[in-house]
């Protein structure tokens, strides 16, 4: 049913060995299929072994789907563009997919402009506390962790510390906070993400809750997703417990720990952009958007956007063509199209190839018009886009003020 | 010094606030002469491109003006200019050219008196603000 949670594993030893956590996820995901719910799966793995470069793929023989188990934490592939990009959005086939938190919310606003088809859909989502910049994390390894790159077979953040795992089974553990401090550390979106358990797909995974690496902790976030796991429970895919009172607690005190954490975090970021004056704040934009060579990476990796014919096309006569840096209605429409919808995923500001903090505004403001429209981007289909729908409430209401 | 003329302009609608403003010029109601008024058929044809344009065009603050609530011919355009206007303050403040600059006001067919007083308020406000930092870029 809705809401229940279960500690869970693979009972296939090979696939329990592989994943990150009892293998679960990867058990499901190969129910999914051998049960035909599914015609593929979309799940990530890393390219020719190099976990550096996990990318997102399509599975339809359960027989592969050991190679996409294990959690690849230096990696983060857009999923949701390219479940719209190369799947159809989902509108010709049934498919599993699995999401961290930004992913099942991009999937979701993506799923409000009818780019991808929910109802075909089963999202199996993970927890996430963050994703470590590929490259970066490469340099982190060798500088502060003192180790090859390519020896490191695991990370994980527990609490305070970033623990890696080697080839020859030692674990070395850094402090976070600290290894932050000197710019290494996760994505800068991810620190500030305070979605860490995904309640808006359908199963929500992960080892909080679990004291050992040999089992995950799930919650049954859907009707759909409730069904599909008690399916999959009977057809002895999957072995299942009932978590302790413990379990589901520390669960949820690990969650507010990091949702507190991202809540500094987002403070910091946001007064970085908030405590100029407003000089200099048009001054450091000008200065900013002067290095854009629009190359168009922000706009076809946001899942916000999704039109046929962009406005920042030269084609559209809006924008004055073949000048670089753009003209300033460029970063313009580009930021106030998206701004009620943003979903912190951080693909804009990873694509920029100028490193321009576009993600850390466009989240500042959707959180601000979130505020003003009570609204918040990738929870519930059915909240449709802020500053593109007028509520029936509203068309109702008496002598409604200009001001919200 | 010569003091600061600044340069407003109005997205007014052509069922309402434009028909207002023509019936204050009949009553040769005074009001500045800072507002360049475009008429559109409707509050709700602003989006935020037209804002973005007025302002890389120079504009020192953008007043779009609707049928009161209810009014609307199109039932909701005044509704969606007011989202949109909501939503665009805090980027406008955001990136140092400020919300304040831009307004919306319901003004009808028969509120001549309220044009004047509008453009004449939102006028004092922008000389406060002085001219907008964009209109530098533009010239
Ligand atoms: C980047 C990341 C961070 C995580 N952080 C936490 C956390 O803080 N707290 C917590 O409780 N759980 C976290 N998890 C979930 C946890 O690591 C396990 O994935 C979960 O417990 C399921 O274990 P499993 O053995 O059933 O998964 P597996 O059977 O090993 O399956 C893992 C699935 O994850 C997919 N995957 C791997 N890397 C990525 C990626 N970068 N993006 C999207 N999908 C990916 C794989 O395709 C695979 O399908 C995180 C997972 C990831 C990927
Ligand atoms: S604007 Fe950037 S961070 Fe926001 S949803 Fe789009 S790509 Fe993600
Ligand atoms: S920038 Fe605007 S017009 Fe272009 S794809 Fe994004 S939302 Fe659509
Ligand atoms: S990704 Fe960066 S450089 Fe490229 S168009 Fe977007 S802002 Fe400009
Ligand atoms: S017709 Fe006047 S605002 Fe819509």
């Amino acid at each position: 049913m809705k809401g229940d949670m279960y500690i869970a594993r693979s009972p296939d030893k090979e696939t329990a060995d592989k994943a990150e956590c009892g293998g679960a996820v990867t058990a499901l995901l190969k129910f999914a299929l051998e049960s035909k719910k599914v015609e593929a799966v979309v799940a990530v793995k890393a390219r020719d072994g190099n976990r550096y470069d996990g990318v997102a793929v399509v599975i339809t023989d359960p027989k592969d789907l050991i190679e996409t188990a294990g959690s690849l934490h230096c990696a983060s592939p857009n999923i949701a563009r390219f479940l719209k990009e190369y799947l159809d959005g989902a509108f010709n086939s049934k498919i599993a997919v699995v999401a961290k938190p930004c992913d099942a919310k991009a999937i979701i606003e993506l799923a409000k402009r009818n780019q991808i088809k929910l109802d075909n859909l089963l999202i199996i989502g993970l927890n996430c506390t963050g994703t470590l910049p590929s490259a970066k994390a490469k340099s982190l390894f060798k500088e502060q962790f003192e180790v090859e790159p390519a020896d490191v077979v695991g990370e994980d953040i527990e609490g305070n510390e970033l623990i890696i795992r080697l080839k020859d089974g030692s674990e070395k553990k850094k402090d976070l906070a600290e290894l932050e401090e000197k710019g290494y550390g996760r994505r800068e979106n991810c620190r500030r993400c305070e979605t860490n358990i995904p309640v808006m797909a359908d199963i929500a995974c992960g080892k909080w809750g679990t004291t050992d690496k040999d089992s995950t902790f799930i919650e049954l976030c859907s009707d759909k997703g409730a069904d599909f796991f008690e399916a999959a429970i009977e057809g002895g895919a999957i072995k299942v417990d009932q978590p302790s009172g413990n379990a589901v607690e520390s669960r949820k005190k690990k969650d507010q720990a990091a949702v507190e954490s991202a809540q500094k975090w987002q403070e910091k970021d946001f007064a970085t952009l908030e405590e100029m004056s407003a000089e200099e704040k048009f001054s450091y934009w000008s200065e900013q958007f002067s290095h854009c060579i629009k190359c168009y990476g922000c706009r076809d990796a946001c899942p916000i956007c999704y039109c046929e014919v962009c406005f920042l096309e030269a084609e559209r006569g809006f924008i004055p063509p073949g000048e670089v840096p753009p003209h300033m209605l460029f970063p313009m429409v580009r930021i106030t199209h998206v701004m009620d919808s943003c979903v912190n995923c951080g693909q804009c500001q990873d694509a920029c190839a100028m490193d321009i903090p576009i993600s850390r505004l466009i989240f500042m403001l959707s959180k601000k018009i979130g505020a003003i429209f009570k609204h918040e981007p990738g929870m519930d289909v059915t909240a449709l886009p802020p500053l593109r729908t007028v509520t029936d409430q509203e068309l109702g209401q008496e002598g409604v003020e200009v001001t919200f | 010094m010569e003091e600061f003329e600044p340069k407003i302009i109005g997205f007014f609608c052509n069922w309402c606030s434009y028909t207002g403003a023509d019936l204050a010029g009949t009553s040769r109601t005074k009001y500045p002469p800072n507002v360049r008024i475009i008429r559109l058929m409707c509050s709700g044809r602003v989006d935020e491109r037209l804002i973005a344009k007025a302002f890389t065009a120079g504009a020192d603050g953008v007043l779009v003006c609707g049928c009161h609530p209810g009014d609307c011919h199109y039932q909701k355009g005044n509704l969606n200019a007011r989202r949109r206007v909501a939503g665009l303050k805090p980027f406008l403040e955001a990136i140092g050219i400020g919300g304040e600059r831009l307004r919306l006001e319901w003004i009808s067919a028969s509120e001549g008196p309220k044009v004047a007083e509008t453009v004449k308020s939102f006028t004092q406000t922008i000389k406060k603000l002085g001219p907008s930092p964009l209109k530098k870029e533009a010239e």
